[in-house]
């Protein structure tokens, strides 16, 4: 006899409604174009509606659609990797307004300099400050170990409060 | 709160999908063929209509692969995650 | 908590379930925003068998799996927050698998998000004749027992990607450009 009890909500219309600002997001911040992000985004769900037979539970769903999300963005940044990458020396630095903290321009420069790390450290940082999965989280849904997600994180935070002390922009030396 | 991650965090904030995102997907998936779980609910209601065992019986041996897999999923995680662990440690 | 009765074979034949221990876990459910509950003998795993895509390479991974298998039972729950479950919830369980019958092999805590996992495996003699699993975080408990033969790597590799498109290791894919 077979004995199942399972929660219930899977519906698709749903799982759109509350992950689309998950999946569109992962794309955005990985790929840094909103059209391409979009595209991407409606290729995840598109994805989604085509193995929903496969999806369980809601859980399931969220991190199945974040899993595909964090593989099409990887796909759709090395197809368009021939084109010249923006080097994180050539990130302009902020306009003459002085940088403060919670400053768009800073978040805005942040955006800039994440998206000039290399594919893996790239993507967990967005996963990781965007998702706020914990590194073994991460490592699951990149596939990759625990201690190289971390030394990812370690190093990009080291790469990045070196450009911004260089911009003059950190705890001790906010420009302005 | 270390002032950096705070910013980042701020900074890869999720951002709302663009208008009218939902509708342009729901849009595209009506126009696609039917999937599996079409084909499954369509099974069934054959089923109903025309008292076929067989058809029954598959429907049956769908559901039953269905929560095979869900019990698999569920089983295999935690081990995924140790041979993860121990791939960390040995490296 | 939502929960909805999904199917009830009656058409194929009720047999004993070989369950290995009881999975008295009325204390946790009762406590659980969500929850799952399969129980599969070895005719409903052999039945769901024939339906595996051969061309599936997960699927076909999973029918080598579950040939040597007599019985699948999953009890799985989701918390809301943290500190809703605690370790005396779980000890009608770890209270059996301290048996002599069972034999732990794997013990791993995760101090970063407090997760834990055990495997015990259920012995007659020197052989293996089924396996336990208990996998915890704050948010989440997870028991499992396998009644039978089961290859563990393979049980393991499957839960990389289950059901998902694999994500390809950036790092491999980084060295070809």
């Amino acid at each position: 006899m077979l004995n199942v009890v399972v929660e219930i909500g899977c519906d698709f219309t749903e799982l759109l409604r509350q992950h689309q600002a998950m999946v569109f997001s992962i794309a955005l911040h990985f790929l840094r174009d909103r059209a391409t992000a979009e595209e991407v985004a409606q290729e995840v769900f598109f994805s989604l509606h085509r193995n929903l037979h496969q999806i369980e539970t809601p859980l399931h769903a969220a991190a199945w659609l974040r899993k595909v999300a964090v593989q099409r963005a990887i796909d759709e940044g090395r197809r368009r990797s021939r084109k010249p990458q923006l080097a994180l020396e050539d990130v302009a630095e902020p306009a003459a307004a002085a940088v403060k903290p919670s400053d768009p321009l800073l978040s805005e420069l942040l955006r800039k300099l994440i998206a000039t790390l290399p594919e893996a450290p790239r993507m967990v940082m967005v996963l990781r400050y965007q998702e706020d999965l914990d590194p073994s989280e991460i490592a699951a849904a990149l596939e990759m170990p625990v201690a190289t997600v971390k030394s990812h994180l370690q190093r990009s935070l080291v790469l990045l409060r070196g450009k911004l002390a260089r911009r003059g922009i950190g705890e001790s030396g906010w420009t302005g | 709160m270390d002032w950096l991650e705070d910013e980042l965090r701020r900074a890869l904030a999720r951002q709302d999908a663009p208008v009218g995102f939902a509708e342009r997907v729901l849009a595209r998936g009506r126009r696609e063929p039917h999937g599996a779980r079409r084909w499954l609910a369509a099974a069934a209601m054959v089923v109903v209509a025309a008292g076929a065992a067989g058809a029954w019986r598959q429907h049956q041996g769908y559901e039953a692969k269905r929560e095979m897999m869900l019990a698999l999923r569920l089983a295999a995680a935690p081990m995924h995650r140790i041979q993860l662990e121990v791939k960390d440690i040995t490296q | 908590m939502k929960t909805l009765l999904i199917a009830c074979l009656a058409a194929l034949p009720v047999l004993a379930a070989p369950q290995q221990f009881q999975l008295n876990l009325d204390s946790v459910a009762a406590k659980s925003s969500q929850h799952v509950d399969v129980s599969l003998n070895s005719a409903t795993l052999q039945f769901a068998a024939k339906f595996l895509d051969a061309d599936n390479p997960d699927e076909s991974r999973v029918r080598k799996l579950i040939e040597g298998i007599e019985g699948i039972y999953v009890r799985h729950y989701n918390f809301k927050s943290a500190g809703v479950w605690t370790q005396a919830d779980l000890e009608p369980i770890r209270a059996q698998l301290h048996g002599p019958e069972w034999s732990k092999i794997v013990g791993s805590t995760n101090a970063e998000d407090g997760g834990s996992t055990e495997v015990w495996l259920h012995l007659a003699g020197n052989k293996s004749i089924g396996m336990a699993i208990v996998a915890t975080d704050p948010k989440e408990v997870t028991v499992v027992n396998i009644a039978g033969n089961i290859d563990l790597e393979t049980l393991a590799k499957l839960g990389g990607h289950f059901g998902v498109p694999k994500v390809k290791d950036p790092k491999k894919e980084h060295k070809e450009d």
